[in-house]
């Protein structure tokens, strides 16, 4: 079995928040000038991560189905005068790169991952195999506008980040993945669920994808 | 910086816009460019701009996409196994997926192209079309999306979570990462001298797909001291020191100590990051022969490490290395070989790929 | 007399590049537009590019051609006025 210990949390759940919003209330949290090229969901994400102060020698792992989806619509629109800004900001990992960026905070290890029903399971399993001291989970989704209406886009907006290591002492939970036969490709746990049992501080103790049973228990 | 364990390369290959592996080594050996200038906005025209399109397929994307049957070609030359099942996980890499589809979408209107355009639903649809199980994971870093499969497919193997594992990589071009990278002013008109020391530089964009089928114990080949490094100082440029490049090399350095190496590395044609790159590569293993095949290929963005790594095996099992195509002296550094060169009597090859955000990964390959 | 086209750029660039707390007439016409107290980057020059290459006609072809017209406001002035049709200019 697999397993790490939770050490500290962050959450942001902005709800239907304009990203003018987000951008006003978080603008003091990185440096000055920096958030006028950022997007909600690199505000949210950046604001979840220095939380957890990442230091050099930490492994990031980052998990979204859809990422950067205002900034894919706006470069989309933006043809045939394609905005470079937007393109760049569009490119996964954008979101994360943005936070660290903005701060100068280089790390080793950084996996940006994608998927929708067992992307949870993957983005566990990178971080609990990881060689890091320190491995940071983040993830999360900004609500789409016209993508949305075509049901490709997160139709909510929410981020969070934690700190997982292998110390046991002070740890707020811990998160574990079990193999196990027999567990179908039908069984989904996806980031939204995550992130509604993180803000429960809900236990788990179920599949979360083909061969692989998510423990979540929390002190 | 935390390097990986050491796993066995089964098998590899790859497709680009010259064709499959050997037909596209031999090419590079004779130094053909695959690259042609084409219009960056495909059907929509736009300034003419270097590209690499595999199949004579088009720029523009078609529903379903025009790509498929390429994957569909470089997938039959997958050893046969029950790919995504738990003991035999799928690691994809793209960068763009199919985002081409989101372009044609919102272009033209077409609702068809919608079922292809995340990378959510573009994978699923693929590993349908490929017969893959659910075991697949999908990692998206730009041009070092290939390296974090390879890491992450040599960790499930050493957990013993994998038997084999299949890393299966693609970047196939559209308007949309055109346009991009056009807007960048890095996509130019002139065609990609990599590492060339000369006033303005231009990259290449170029279609790819490749696949590794990674093993503890099965290979001929053996990829170790994998490393990864992010500078996160810049979204498009590298701290000026080459720190970044240095940091990512340093265990790879270690680990190929004695040997002698020769290098494929990154080399898009662009000119700080070539200077910096190969400033970087010449210090940490001097007189090793640098190549980058871009030159010829296009950048294949998301597939590059993977692409690429299959033709520096098969340079090494031919015994002959393509040497830069489209590079012209003066170079930054004399390490840089404009042609082929006998693999016979280096050891091993270190396979660099960088990208945006001053990511940087490297790993050793070498004889089992 | 303020040069209209400098004035004209002044603007551009705070709303362009979307500059909070910044006023387009105390841009300076020499400082360096990059790597200043302005704290705009290379992405910053090329969205630029691309507004004015929308609004004047004029195509810059590579990432150092950008460097070079954009080194100040001056620079862009001259550059601009060298490479578009009179008629799209102010004044």
């Amino acid at each position: 079995m697999l397993e790490r210990y939770l050490h500290a949390l962050s959450l942001a759940d902005p709800g239907e928040e304009d990203p003018a919003v987000t951008r006003e209330r978080l603008r003091d949290r990185f440096p000055k000038g920096a958030t006028r090229r950022m997007t909600q969901l690199g505000l949210l994400i950046g604001a979840a991560l220095d939380d957890l102060v990442p230091r050099y020698d930490d492994a990031v792992v980052y998990a979204t189905q859809y990422g950067e989806t205002r900034a894919l619509e706006g470069y989309l629109d933006s043809f045939p005068a394609a905005s470079p800004t937007l393109f760049q900001t569009s490119i996964h990992p954008s979101a994360v790169q943005q936070a660290m960026i903005t701060r100068q905070q280089p790390v080793g290890e950084f996996f940006p991952m994608t998927g929708r029903g067992h992307l949870v399971a993957q983005a566990v399993q990178t971080s609990l195999l990881s060689p890091a001291p320190r491995v940071l989970l983040c993830g999360g989704e900004e609500r789409g506008t016209w993508l949305l209406t075509r049901g490709v886009a997160s139709d909510r907006t929410f981020a969070f980040a934690v700190a997982l290591t292998a110390e046991p002492g002070g740890a707020l939970g811990r998160v574990a993945l079990r193999p196990e036969d027999g567990t179908g490709g039908a069984t989904e746990f996806s980031l939204p669920d995550f992130f509604e049992a993180l803000k429960a501080r809900q236990a788990l103790d179920r599949p979360v994808g083909p061969g692989a049973r998510l423990i979540l228990d929390w002190t | 910086m935390l390097p990986a364990a050491a796993v066995r390369l089964e098998a590899a290959g790859c497709i680009t816009g010259l064709g499959d592996t050997a037909a596209t080594h031999a090419a590079l050996l004779r130094g053909e460019r695959a690259l042609a200038l084409s219009p960056v906005l495909g059907a929509e025209g736009g300034e003419l701009v270097p590209l690499a399109l595999g199949g004579g397929r088009n720029l523009d994307e078609t529903a379903p996409p025009n790509w498929l049957p390429l994957v569909q070609r470089l997938a039959a030359a997958i050893p046969a196994d029950e790919w995504g099942s738990p003991t035999r996980p799928v690691f994809v890499t793209s960068s763009n997926f199919g985002v081409g589809s989101l372009y044609a979408f919102r272009r033209g209107g077409d609702p068809g192209h919608l079922a292809y355009g995340t990378p959510s639903l573009c994978v699923e649809w693929l590993a349908r079309q490929l017969g893959w199980g659910s075991t697949v994971t999908t990692l998206s870093h730009a041009c070092v999306s290939a390296h974090l499969g390879l890491t992450l497919a040599a960790r499930a193997l050493h957990a013993g979570l994998a038997e084999r594992a299949l890393v299966f990589s693609f970047d196939f071009i559209s308007p949309f990462v055109t346009g991009g990278f056009h807007a960048l002013k890095i996509l130019n008109a002139g065609f990609p001298a990599p590492y060339a020391d000369r006033p303005t530089g231009s990259i290449g964009l170029g279609d790819g797909a490749g696949f590794a089928v990674l093993s503890r114990d099965r290979g001929e080949f053996t990829i170790s001291a994998q490393s990864l490094y992010n500078e996160m100082h810049h979204f498009t440029a590298n701290r000026a020191d080459g720190a970044g490049f240095a940091a990512c090399l340093g265990p790879v350095q270690a680990a190929a100590s004695g040997r002698r190496l020769w290098l494929k590395g990154h080399g898009t044609g662009t000119l700080e990051a070539g200077r910096l790159e190969s400033a970087a590569l010449a210090a940490a293993f001097p007189e090793a022969p640098l190549v980058s095949w871009k030159g010829s290929l296009g950048h294949s963005l998301g597939s590059c490490g993977v692409v690429e790594l299959a033709l520096a095996v098969e340079s090494i099992r031919t015994g002959r290395a393509p040497g830069t195509v489209g590079g012209v002296a003066p170079c930054f550094t004399p390490q840089v070989a404009l042609e082929s060169f006998s693999t016979a009597g280096h050891d091993g090859v270190v396979c660099t790929s960088n990208a945006f955000g001053g990511a940087h990964a490297a790993f050793l390959l070498t004889h089992a | 007399m303020p040069d209209p086209l400098k004035t004209k750029l002044k603007q551009l660039i705070v709303t362009t590049l979307k500059l909070e707390d910044v006023k387009a007439e105390d841009l300076s016409d020499d400082e360096p537009l990059i790597g200043s107290g302005l704290n705009l980057d290379s992405i910053d020059a090329l969205e630029l590019v691309v507004t004015l290459e929308k609004e004047y006609g004029i195509k810059i072809k590579s990432s150092e051609e950008s460097r070079v017209a954009l080194g100040s406001i001056s620079h862009l002035a001259e550059f601009i006025r060298s490479r578009a049709d009179p008629a799209r200019l102010p004044g």
